[in-house]
């Protein structure tokens, strides 16, 4: 069973892939923001909680997918890794990089505007933690994403 | 020179005709079957190294087998391409 699925993955359509990507990289940020925006509305806790946990194992299982796709070529775990597996795996880690420096600058952006309009920044528990958790997710599988992202089509087994 | 140019090759023309799987190709190589199925499709360049050992491999010269130009057929390249009317 185990083996089925993770086969199935292996050969995910590109398309499809990038799509799973994509939402890998957004569930965690909704889930927050879900969390942050809807906490002083009128709408039951236990709703909002539950949208939130939704969210973050949607996130869990969309990274063990990227995870399972790249099947230890990232790491290095796999048994044989050709010329183009490591070529990939170069690229995988730049992309990661590019992406990560991208939203990096972006949030110092954000923060630097925010301040210079006479705004105070707090940091608490509950805008450290998210952040921290951002970091502790996205960073270790970023390059599995990134590579399940890049990666073109399988060509049919001849 | 621009980094996506694509190399021409006759890799799956040369496993054809020797009856090879990507499988049994990629086992002599040392590389995985599916790199085969993306050189194949030029999806992928090989390095030097890796066209040279496929050259060695097919026994033919590594010209014969990768072009930066699209390649002619190979009953065109030997026999030579007749006249359109057959004469």
């Amino acid at each position: 069973m185990t083996t089925t699925i993770s086969n199935r993955i292996g050969y995910l359509p590109r398309s499809t892939r990038r799509l799973l990507v994509a939402a890998a990289l957004l569930c965690y940020p909704v889930a927050v923001a879900v969390l942050v925006g809807l906490k002083h509305t009128s709408l039951s806790r236990w709703l909002i909680l539950a949208a939130f946990l939704v969210l973050v194992l949607a996130t869990a299982v969309l990274v063990t997918v990227g995870y399972v796709y790249a099947r230890g070529r990232i790491e290095g775990r796999c048994a044989r890794l050709d010329e183009r597996d490591l070529a990939l795996r170069q690229q995988a880690y730049a992309l990661s990089h590019r992406f990560l420096a991208v939203i990096l600058i972006a949030a110092t952006a954000a923060i630097a505007i925010y301040l210079t309009n006479g705004n105070t920044l707090r940091i608490d528990a509950n805008s450290f933690l998210p952040a921290v958790m951002w970091i502790v997710v996205y960073i270790p599988a970023m390059p599995a994403l990134m590579l399940a992202w890049i990666e073109t089509d399988q060509p049919a087994d001849v | 020179m621009s980094e996506d140019r694509r190399v021409h090759n006759r890799l799956a023309v040369l496993r054809a005709e020797r009856r090879l799987s990507r499988k049994q190709v990629a086992d002599k190589l040392g590389i995985n079957y599916q790199t085969v199925g993306y050189i194949e499709r030029g999806d992928y360049n090989p390095s030097l190294e890796l066209a040279l050992s496929i050259a060695e491999f097919f026994r033919l010269p590594v010209e014969a087998i990768f072009s930066l130009r699209p390649m002619a057929r190979l009953s065109a390249e030997v026999f030579g391409e007749l006249p359109a009317d057959g004469h």
